[in-house]
């Protein structure tokens, strides 16, 4: 497990590595910081002086060597527009993002799992078929429809739910501000939450019931009901444990894509997280912050992927993570 | 052949199932009006001179202020809806398919040989997939599309926008592919099957793909057709980016995007009809999607 | 659907429920915040309009394009060179620091140093403090806009910004990407100071106990931004804010019609325009070809459709009431004439020719580059066109990358000079002249006569200069003129001189205004 772990960890670092290089590859395609940042008026003279003075004119390599140097003691560089360490900006705005993410995994995983093992069970039941053809109708449904949606229907019809923004959030613990303190906040990340699992859902309620359609036809399933073992149990232990292994590989990845891309969910709902952020910092060609945007999300993703290997190794003592020589 | 293909299993088992001939028969429609779409349509929307700005937003025709003309009525440009939805869905088509083609390809290619190989050849392949997923779809365009401006000057984009979009929504994509494939292919080598092939001699190359492949294709299967939708919407998001279609040739989702800033203010035929299409199309693909899913994971018909 | 756009007004009642409505709290919705707490660190409309509310001007814009005094009292002429400004006395900035003439001589050292300004304050030498109370401006050479310029000079507090700050930084540095003292603190002498900060999420003012005059009853501004132009009007027809800016065009009716709210429009004056590069696309060297593309653009028709009517078509640069306004120049919108100018021109079968506009820097720019290219292929010019997030856009027009560009300009100096001196001069890389001409038009006549008018102090020959100008650009038709968009606000009825405050440079004066 060990050695698993640091080669995890060494592999991690050559992603980042090669995410520094592309981002810095891709940056002057986000058009010119500083021309953001002046007025239209600034003669060109001026402005290149000010590239100058930031180091924007050095060659690409030179910048990234200097990026690497920093990035070594965790300075992912300043985000021009809030004149702050970006990974000061990123940390702010992650709780958000997270919090989003956090509360569709949620309802993904309580309603996906029951819903997709009923539906394996009694594929004829008509609840099941109502299930089956409302998850289909909702995978079929973009995300963003789906939000407009929502924000008609219960914010305006209904007046039940706000439309936008965090509203009164509060400190869960120093640096955290938190959605799920309060009554009041929490309203606030309902639909945006439902809005964003409404793609992940239908695809792991069919991915659930899939899988699970496929084990209940195996031998062991037909044995152990054979044997006479609860049929509860039967179900649960030796039919669901198996069809964990591609809900947890598909699962990892979407959870990481849902981190890393709440981007539309959260420009609709105006969510101040990180995605966000991410568009903001492109309409404003903040280079700098974009770069250290893509090396944190790079990051999360070897997190997540890491983890998911760990647990599939948990469940399925088959694959050996740590790979044997 | 005809004689053939009506008496197979697949004619028989899709005749029996309602709900594949009905998705069948709307995407067919879909398809026809798509590529049929200048005999279908009252005007070329893509054609400036036959569009007239102060024809812009009108309402349908059932409406008060609606105009014979358009039926479906107008979006802020004068477009009339009807024809830019007949014209618009043949470039998401395309756009769509080929995409998904693309990154299905890439991604079975990559995840088979990640997962049947395994080791260093595997590590270094998911660390791969690892970058490309942290890189949207969205920096995927703004980095070709600068190489690509850089080539050919912003004055080609309008002739070469389609495969252009194909390629980054394909190439960005693909690794949701390769780890999907990935996972089926180790749960599939340690059964028998795969033994017993490898023990009788036959060629890795054979033993991936016509032994391994076919029973990974599910979660495949699964997928495609969500993505045939998310290319669609990646491609409307790309066009409010200003990397997309050019907006005087506006695909369905890019038509969609631009009613929406109208929808709010009381135009809502220019997003509505669109979107209705639009959902339409990706369903009839899922329901079509969902049965053929079924039928070539045969084990379900056992009982 | 009438009832579905009455109750989308609702949705965002909830998003403001925090907010307590005292009475006399303005809960203020804008598109962006303000950048910096640093008036030098950008010269925008957003800085700007917060200049206005922190800090006050030595004189001010007023609805007439007049000027109203400040913190300058009055101001006469010494020579060509000269301005003299006698200064308020008993002003007292946030700081409890008493206003003087040094603080005047102070902020325009600053000006000088800021990368936004210096160029708009290259033509003055410093300030002379004569007394505590007067000062001189001097000017290099003759200068008629000196007063102008005066509008932009928000004395700051020098006492406050010297020294220190605890990184060891002097505390008056211009923090364009770091941080800096300025950039977080503030003290003017305006009607509000800053209570809270928290950058793309809100910002607080509270009114001055101070303050030097009467002024209007807010005694806090609750100021957030809202970047969704959709929930930015929702807020307002649902109360949740009293005053929004700016309103999208397409929900200017609807605004019109609610009970609640008033509609403030007024005609703008940042012209927007097509240029078309002669030096890339040979046939708009044929002044023919370019007559026929005016006459080719229904531009009352896109300011009828796309701007809902709130614009004024435009055929010269300058709109109404700058100097070098010419109104017997009228949008030439005519197709028949179009099409014979161009067949005499040996293009009846037209050309192709490519084109860009930004997506997010002008009202509705995206859907005005789309319109006239329909317009375009009337007269058989296939255009390619390619819009892109401003951003992106700037590299690109720089570069010179299409032979179509779309551009819009606001004078900073509100006059017709500077329209000219950056879009019709010859382009000059070493001098920087017309750095914005991306048309490559070239007429030396122009250059003179813009040159004699930026060193005329007589207000008749400069008026005729400048007309001159005008008549010339129009005549040749030099670049494709559109509209001048016009500036759009809405407040709840609750405000009684919403009216009043408003101005053609976009800077509510919050400071007047009134609340029931």
């Amino acid at each position: 497990m060990f050695a698993f772990i640091v080669r995890r960890v060494a592999q991690a670092l050559i992603v980042m590595f090669v995410i520094s290089i592309i981002g810095f590859g891709i940056k002057y395609s986000f058009g010119d910081p500083v021309r953001e940042m002046v007025g239209i008026n600034v003669s060109a003279a001026e402005r290149e002086a000010y590239r100058d003075q930031l180091g924007l004119n050095d060659p690409i390599l030179v910048q990234w060597v200097r990026f690497v140097k920093k990035a070594v003691h965790g300075d992912l560089g300043r985000s021009f527009f809030y004149r702050k360490p970006a990974t000061e900006v990123i940390l702010k705005k992650a709780p958000a993002t997270l919090e989003l993410v956090f509360a569709s995994a949620l309802l993904v995983i309580f309603l996906s799992v029951p819903i997709g093992i009923y539906a394996a069970v009694k594929p004829r039941s008509w609840l099941a078929r109502l299930f089956m053809g409302a998850s289909i109708v909702g995978v079929s449904i973009p995300v963003f429809l789906t939000a407009l949606l929502l924000i008609y229907v219960f914010a305006v019809e209904l007046h039940w739910l706000p439309s936008y923004g965090r509203g009164p959030t509060s400190l869960l613990f120093p640096g955290w501000e938190s959605n799920f303190t309060s009554w009041k906040a929490f309203r606030h990340i309902i639909l945006p939450s439902i809005a964003l699992s409404s793609i992940m859902l239908p695809l792991f309620i069919r991915l659930i019931r899939a899988e699970m359609v496929e084990v209940l036809q195996t031998e062991y399933v037909k044995f152990a009901h054979a044997k006479g073992l609860n049929p509860t149990r039967v179900l649960m232990v030796h039919a669901f444990k198996n069809t964990l292994l591609p809900v947890i590989t598909v699962g990892g990845v979407q959870l990481g894509i849902m981190i890393a891309y709440t981007i539309l969910t959260e420009t609709v709902f105006q969510w101040q997280g990180m995605g966000f952020m991410f568009i903001e910092a492109v309409e404003r060609s903040d280079t700098a912050l974009l770069v250290a945007y893509l090396v944190f999300v790079g990051v999360l993703f070897v997190i997540v992927n890491t983890v998911v290997d760990v647990i599939y190794g948990l469940v399925n003592p088959m694959v050996r993570v740590s790979g044997r020589k | 052949m005809w004689q053939k293909f009506k008496e197979s299993y697949f004619w028989y088992s899709f005749r029996r199932d309602p709900v594949a001939v009905g998705s069948f028969i709307v995407l067919l429609i879909l398809i026809t009006m798509a590529v049929l779409a200048p005999v279908f349509a009252s005007q070329n929307p893509y054609d400036g001179s036959a569009i007239d700005l102060m024809d812009a937003e009108t309402p349908p025709m059932w409406t008060p202020d609606g105009m014979d003309a358009f039926w479906l009525g107008t979006d802020a440009q004068g477009r009339d809806i009807w024809s830019t939805i007949l014209y618009g869905t043949r470039i998401s088509l395309l756009i769509g398919l080929g995409a998904v083609a693309l990154q299905s390809f890439l991604g079975i290619i990559v995840g088979l040989t990640a997962g049947y190989k395994g080791g260093r050849v595997d590590s270094f392949l998911m660390r791969v997939a690892d970058v490309q997923l942290s890189f949207s779809s969205y920096m995927v365009a703004i980095f070709f599309g600068a190489i690509l401006q850089a080539a050919l000057g912003v004055a080609r984009y309008a002739d070469v926008a389609v495969p252009f979009l194909i390629f980054v929504i394909g190439f960005s994509e693909w690794p949701q592919y390769a780890r999907t494939v990935r996972a089926s292919v180790l749960a599939e080598k340690k059964k028998e099957y795969v033994e017993a092939a490898r023990v009788i001699g036959l060629r890795p190359m054979r033993i991936m793909f016509r032994h391994i492949l076919p029973n990974t294709l599910t979660p495949v299967l699964v997928i495609s057709t969500v993505q045939v939708a998310n290319a669609v919407m990646s491609e409307a998001a790309l066009s409010f980016l200003g990397l997309g279609m050019p907006v005087n040739q506006p695909s369905l989702g890019s038509l969609i995007k631009s009613g929406f800033a109208y929808f709010m203010s009381g135009s809502w035929w220019i997003t509505l009809f669109p979107g209705l299409v639009l959902v339409l199309l990706v369903l009839s693909i899922n329901l079509l999607g969902d049965w053929l899913r079924d039928f070539l994971n045969p084990k379900l018909y056992k009982d | 659907m009438k009832r579905l756009l009455t109750v989308l007004a609702l949705a965002a009642v909830l998003a403001f429920a925090a907010a307590p409505a005292s009475a006399k709290t303005l809960r203020l919705a804008v598109d962006a915040d303000p950048v910096s707490l640093d008036p030098h660190v950008q010269l925008s409309g957003g800085m700007l309009q917060y200049s206005h509310l922190v800090f006050d001007p030595l004189v001010r814009w007023n609805q007439d394009m007049g000027f109203d005094p400040r913190l300058a009292t009055s101001w006469e002429r010494i020579d060509d060179k000269t301005m003299r400004f006698h200064l308020r006395k008993g002003v007292k900035f946030h700081s409890g620091n008493e206003f003087t003439a040094k603080d005047v001589a102070w902020t325009l050292d600053r000006l000088k140093k800021s990368i936004d300004y210096k160029g708009l304050y290259e033509v003055f030498e410093p300030a002379v403090v004569v007394d505590d109370y007067t000062v001189d401006l001097k000017t290099k050479v003759p200068y008629p806009l000196l007063i102008n310029m005066a509008t932009y000079l928000f004395p700051m507090d020098s006492k406050f910004y010297s020294g220190k700050d605890e990184n060891g930084e002097p505390k008056d540095k211009i923090g364009k990407t770091s941080p800096s003292f300025a950039n977080t603190h503030a003290s003017g002498t305006g009607p509000f100071t800053v209570a809270e900060r928290e950058q793309g999420v809100k910002m607080v003012f509270k009114a001055n106990p101070n303050y030097w005059t009467d002024r209007g009853n807010i005694e806090e501004i609750d100021m957030r931004p809202i970047k969704n132009e959709a929930t930015r009007v929702a807020s307002i027809l649902s109360s949740d804010v009293d005053f929004i800016m700016p309103v999208p065009p397409q929900d200017y009716d609807r605004l019109d019609a609610a009970d609640n709210v008033d509609l403030i429009t007024m005609p703008g004056t940042r012209v927007i325009m097509f240029q078309l590069n002669q030096e890339r696309n040979k046939a708009f060297k044929n002044p023919k070809v370019r007559e026929a593309i005016v006459y080719a653009t229904n531009n009352p028709g896109i300011v009828k459709k796309i701007l809902k009517g709130r614009g004024t078509a435009a055929a010269q640069q300058s709109p109404k009431g700058y100097q070098g306004h010419d109104a017997n120049l009228k949008p030439r919108y005519d197709l028949k004439k179009a099409k014979a100018l161009m067949k005499e021109a040996g293009y009846a079968d037209g050309f192709e020719a490519t084109m860009i506009a930004p997506n997010n820097r002008y009202v509705k720019d995206e859907q005005i580059a789309q319109a006239f290219v329909s317009m375009m292929a009337r007269i058989g010019i296939k255009v390619n066109l390619k819009t892109m997030p401003k951003a992106q856009y700037w590299d690109q027009f720089d570069a010179r990358a299409a032979d179509i560009q779309m551009i819009g300009w606001h004078s900073d100096t509100e006059d017709s000079a500077n329209f000219t001196e950056y879009l019709a001069v010859c382009p000059n890389k070493d001098t920087g002249a017309g750095q914005y001409n991306s048309g490559e038009y070239c007429n030396p006549e122009v250059d003179k006569l813009v040159a004699l008018a930026n060193s005329e102090t007589d207000t008749a020959k400069r008026k005729a200069q400048l007309q001159k100008i005008e008549q010339i650009l129009n005549a040749e038709a030099a670049f494709v003129p559109l509209h001048w968009q016009d500036l759009s606000w809405a407040g709840g009825k609750n405000l009684e001189n919403a009216r009043e405050i408003v101005n053609v440079m976009n800077y509510p004066y919050f400071g007047d205004l009134v609340m029931k």
